[in-house]
């Protein structure tokens, strides 16, 4: 209980942190460290969500029109709901745990035990500016893209799939889509994007820079633990925000009240 | 009285001996308790009952602001060479001055390049290389080169010479020269075990 509140405490430190420091942006090692954090953690990303975004967008209008026996203007609502609310904004999160969150986990327990963090410190550079800030600015702003980019794909390329393989009419989704699509679903994915990115990086950078031990066993421990808390924080989060803007939760188990 | 380096141990401890510096210049220390002084210069946190001097200072009486702007005045340079792995030579090389005057930076090319050549001159592309792509000699000349250029009054040093061939030796004698020549009036310690 007592490690669970001192992570806690540690992490809404370098939450504040990120955000009390972001002028050390202009400092220009560090805007080095973001422009390469943002490289690794959503420019080099993008290529692999390709395939995946389409196949999910197909999925759920193949399901929704086969299974459910529905018509396009369902199947592009769920695609809406699903895919813009709910499953781009998930589908980035755990594509940037998997690949930068374990990324950041890794290299920053590596160079506590390697002494890294100490000679930054012996040369009077604070760790959390050079290393925390650039990195939670860099992936929150990168899981904003690559959510932008897999919503684009699920649903451009779910809608393209969909009229070659299930037959249903491409232009007729289209008509639908930008007849129910509404600026706040494209707004409220955003924001949570944005938030998803930075508690990946600050639950990544937390673990990293506290490995528990100086013994190499302690950076796989600090690689689990980034993932496995930074998953259950993004759906908690996906919840909350879920029942902030739109009064439900947990697929409408928990509404608010009117 | 007072010292440029000075570190008593926690009094009852085996072991337990007194570092005391008082002349500017190169000094060679062998003690049993360097891996504590080097704990306690890291972050200017000596241990509970122990006392440390620097520059003239206790720096147990100081506040934290005063610690860190002693911080700025001293230098160490580890066996390893303490450099970060994901910059490349010249990345690691200017990375403090860069930090906190990058206006230096501009003017900062023809001083690495003179100090290098003092200090026995590099292969051309070491500034382009990572640490993990140099040898122990490449990895102590770059941390030894950063140290030197933010000018520090007083710079603390592992056998910088230590695991190095006959010629790699004889130029890392040469690196307290380069050191005085910089910082006239500065003081510089080899801490050995």
């Amino acid at each position: 209980m007592f490690a669970f509140y001192r992570e806690l405490e540690g992490t809404a430190h370098l939450t504040l942190h990120a955000f009390k420091r972001v002028g050390m942006l202009r400092v220009p090692p560090v805007m080095e460290e973001f422009v390469r954090q943002v490289y690794f953690t959503g420019a080099s990303a993008t290529g692999g969500i390709v395939l995946r975004g389409a196949f999910i967008g197909t999925l759920i209008i193949a399901y929704v029109i086969e299974v459910l026996n529905a018509d396009a203007e369902l199947a592009v609502k769920m695609l809406l709901w699903v895919v813009l609310r709910e499953v781009g904004p998930l589908i980035a999160a755990v594509l940037v745990i998997q690949r930068s969150g374990t990324a950041v986990a890794t290299e920053l327990a590596l160079r506590e035990i390697s002494g890294e963090i100490a000679s930054l410190r012996r040369m009077r550079i604070d760790p959390y500016d050079y290393l925390v800030v650039p990195r939670v600015h860099a992936m929150a702003l990168s899981n904003a893209a690559l959510t932008l980019y897999v919503q684009f794909i699920a649903v451009g390329g779910g809608m393209v799939l969909s009229s070659l393989i299930v037959g249903v009419p491409l232009d007729e989704m289209l008509t639908n889509f930008f007849l129910l699509a509404s600026p706040l679903d494209l707004v409220y994915s955003f924001i949570k994007s944005l938030l998803f990115g930075g508690a990946i990086a600050v639950v990544a950078c937390y673990h990293g820079l506290h490995p528990g031990s100086h013994s190499i066993n302690a950076v796989p421990r600090a690689a689990i633990r980034a993932v496995t808390e930074g998953l259950l924080l993004v759906m908690l989060l996906n919840v909350v925000f879920a029942y902030v803007v739109y009064g439900t939760a947990f697929f409408g188990l928990v509404t608010a009240e009117q | 009285m007072s010292a440029l380096l000075g570190y008593e141990p926690v009094p009852d401890e085996e072991s337990s001996e007194r570092i005391w510096l008082e002349a500017p210049g190169t000094h060679c220390v062998a003690t049993s308790c360097k891996e504590e002084l080097l704990a306690a210069m890291n972050d200017l946190h000596p241990r509970e009952g122990a006392r440390l001097f620097v520059l003239g200072a206790e720096v147990g009486l100081l506040a934290e602001h005063e610690r860190r702007a002693l911080l700025g005045r001293i230098s160490f340079v580890p066996a390893h060479g303490g450099l970060i792995s994901s910059l490349n030579g010249w990345e690691n090389i200017t990375l403090p001055v860069a930090y906190h005057a990058p206006g230096r930076l501009l003017r900062l090319h023809d001083e690495v390049s003179d100090l290098l050549d003092d200090l026995g001159g590099v292969d051309d592309n070491l500034l382009a290389r990572l640490p993990e792509e140099m040898t122990l000699y490449e990895k102590r000349l770059c941390a030894y080169t950063r140290s030197v250029l933010e000018k520090p009054r007083l710079m603390v040093v592992e056998p910088l010479a230590a695991g190095l061939g006959p010629t790699k030796r004889r130029r890392a004698a040469r690196f307290a020269d380069a050191y005085h020549a910089r910082c006239p009036g500065g003081t510089y310690v080899q801490l050995e075990e």
